[in-house]
């Protein structure tokens, strides 16, 4: 099994713990991920805003380098996935948003034809490396550990054709916290909005959509996971903000999902950056160690 | 609370603008309120999702877009799972902001097109995110004066000072090789845009 890797912009940098354990991850469980040559930022919720067809053409470039090598895109980024997912869902149904495409790229030496897919991490663990083969490969049960499943939004949603997931009631993280041992805390909020994208614009409804989300985990959880940079960042470290605008404290650690995979199998805390999470992640690593003994 | 629509200041027009900038189906909306009743931001908004699509429907097209409501919209995405007519309300929002801006709507919240102008300057440039220019450029366009920008990023700075620390924060931009390809793309969007009017 192999991939286009498409790290995006927030895995170069803010989620940089996130690309770390990615890539750790698959190379444990033997998937090879070859980064595209040059891809271009997809503009996010950003381009989108501004201009539809600026964001698809973006995207359009991934794609088409992609294209080349012939193989799957793989993107951890919701946002980023999002984006090129539904640039190349969209061109394999409407024959002339994929001559407009090109049109865009004219001149670029880049043409796009919609041969390949675009896949979450998530769904490529459950659904083709398959929750069997991941729950062999652990060597650390996380027995006892309480973790809260959080999706967020655009992993799941909107609900278009051929989505990995359910777009209200999500199982995929569930499923993985089962396999490494772990326990699915009760948690409402799985798919509730963290206000991540207003996260510059109007700081005051993330922090209070971020909170409801915290304090919820940390009514029955050890720590919440994710698979989103954006959702981490308003949820881990804008979390110190939150418990200075409400004091109060919250202190619930933020792993992102292959975090959290990479602990049970085996794989250090140091390669998976679980030092570069703002809520100190110590207490989760410990209760590893002592459950693997 | 009465409310008196004058022909004169509808548009009706608007919706098909609304549907070709990416929001489609607005014409199906049978106003169940659904929308409404799951958005995580209705609380903070001026016009509530089931409003915009009715006054996008008429073509209220001045209120619509100077509304608050498109600019604290989170898009989540969930009003669009939920909607029972399969109207693409994140993606008529999106449009919304995209029609805003280009026109040139001084919006209620100006931190909202500042922040997606100046993402979309910097990707465009490099080919890539570059978060500390982000930051200086939103300040600068948000606030406007001198005074305003450094008082917005010394409130940030802490945040900015912790990602460096921990090597979450470039210090030199990355451009991209093809950061001719990003110039074409624009010039051709803006061929395919002018062709399509
Ligand atoms: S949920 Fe759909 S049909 Fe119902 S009011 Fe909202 S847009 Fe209209
Ligand atoms: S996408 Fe926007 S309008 Fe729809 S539920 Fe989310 S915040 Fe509300």
């Amino acid at each position: 099994m192999k991939y286009a890797y498409y790290p995006g912009c927030s895995l170069e940098a803010t989620a940089k713990e996130y690309d770390m354990s990615v890539k750790e991850v698959f190379k444990a469980l033997g998937v090879e991920l070859k980064e595209i040559e040059d891809w271009n930022c997809c503009g996010a919720s950003a381009a989108y805003s501004i201009d539809h067809l600026l964001s698809l053409s973006l995207a359009a470039r991934n794609l088409a380098l992609a294209e080349k090598e012939n193989m799957d895109i793989l993107a951890p980024c919701p946002e980023c996935y999002l984006r090129e997912w539904e640039t190349s869902d969209s061109i394999k149904m409407d024959r002339e948003l994929l001559d407009k495409m090109n049109k865009a790229l004219e001149g670029t030496g880049l043409k796009v034809k919609g041969s390949i897919d675009v896949k979450h991490p998530l769904d490529v663990i459950v659904n083709d490396i398959g929750i069997e083969k991941l729950a062999e490969k652990v060597v650390n049960s996380l027995n006892g550990l309480k973790v809260a499943p959080y999706y967020g939004c655009v992993i799941v949603r909107p609900p278009r054709n051929k989505r990995f997931d359910s777009p209200e009631r999500p199982t995929s993280m569930d499923r993985i916290i089962e396999a490494v041992g772990a326990t699915v805390a009760p948690f409402q909020h799985k798919v509730k909005c963290c206000g991540g994208a207003l996260m510059m614009a109007n700081e005051g409804v993330q922090m209070k959509l971020s909170r409801e989300i915290l304090l919820d985990a940390k009514e029955n959880a050890d720590c919440i996971i994710t698979a989103c940079p954006l959702c981490h960042m308003a949820l881990d470290a804008r979390q110190m903000y939150i418990e200075k605008e409400y004091n109060e404290k919250i202190e619930v650690p933020v792993l992102y999902f292959t975090q959290l995979i990479g602990l049970a199998l085996g794989i250090t805390p140091k390669k998976l950056g679980l030092d570069k999470n703002f809520v100190p992640t110590k207490k989760i690593i410990n209760s590893v160690k002592l459950a693997s003994k | 609370m009465e409310q008196i629509i004058r022909l004169k200041d509808c548009d009706p027009n608007f919706v098909y603008e609304v549907e070709e900038a990416g929001g489609e189906n607005v014409h199906l909306c049978f106003q169940c309120g659904t929308c409404s009743a799951g958005c995580p931001t209705v609380y903070t908004m001026d016009y509530t999702p089931r409003q915009i699509m009715r006054m996008v429907t008429l073509g209220i097209k001045d209120k619509v877009l100077n509304s608050e409501t498109i600019w604290v919209c989170a898009s989540c995405y969930t009003c669009q799972t939920r909607c029972p007519r399969g109207v693409e309300i994140t993606n008529v929002m999106g449009a919304l902001k995209s029609i805003a801006i280009r026109e040139g709507v001084r919006a209620a919240n100006e931190k909202g097109p500042a922040f997606y102008n100046s993402f979309v300057e910097i990707a465009l440039s490099y080919g890539r995110m570059f978060e500390p220019l982000l930051m200086l450029k939103f300040a600068q366009k948000s606030e406007g004066s001198l005074s305003g920008t450094l008082k917005h990023l010394l409130r940030h700075a802490s945040l900015g000072m912790e990602l460096t620390k921990k090597g979450k924060i470039a210090l030199m931009p990355h451009k991209i090789k093809g950061r001719e390809h990003m110039k074409k793309i624009i010039e051709n969007i803006r061929k395919i845009e002018e062709e399509e009017k």
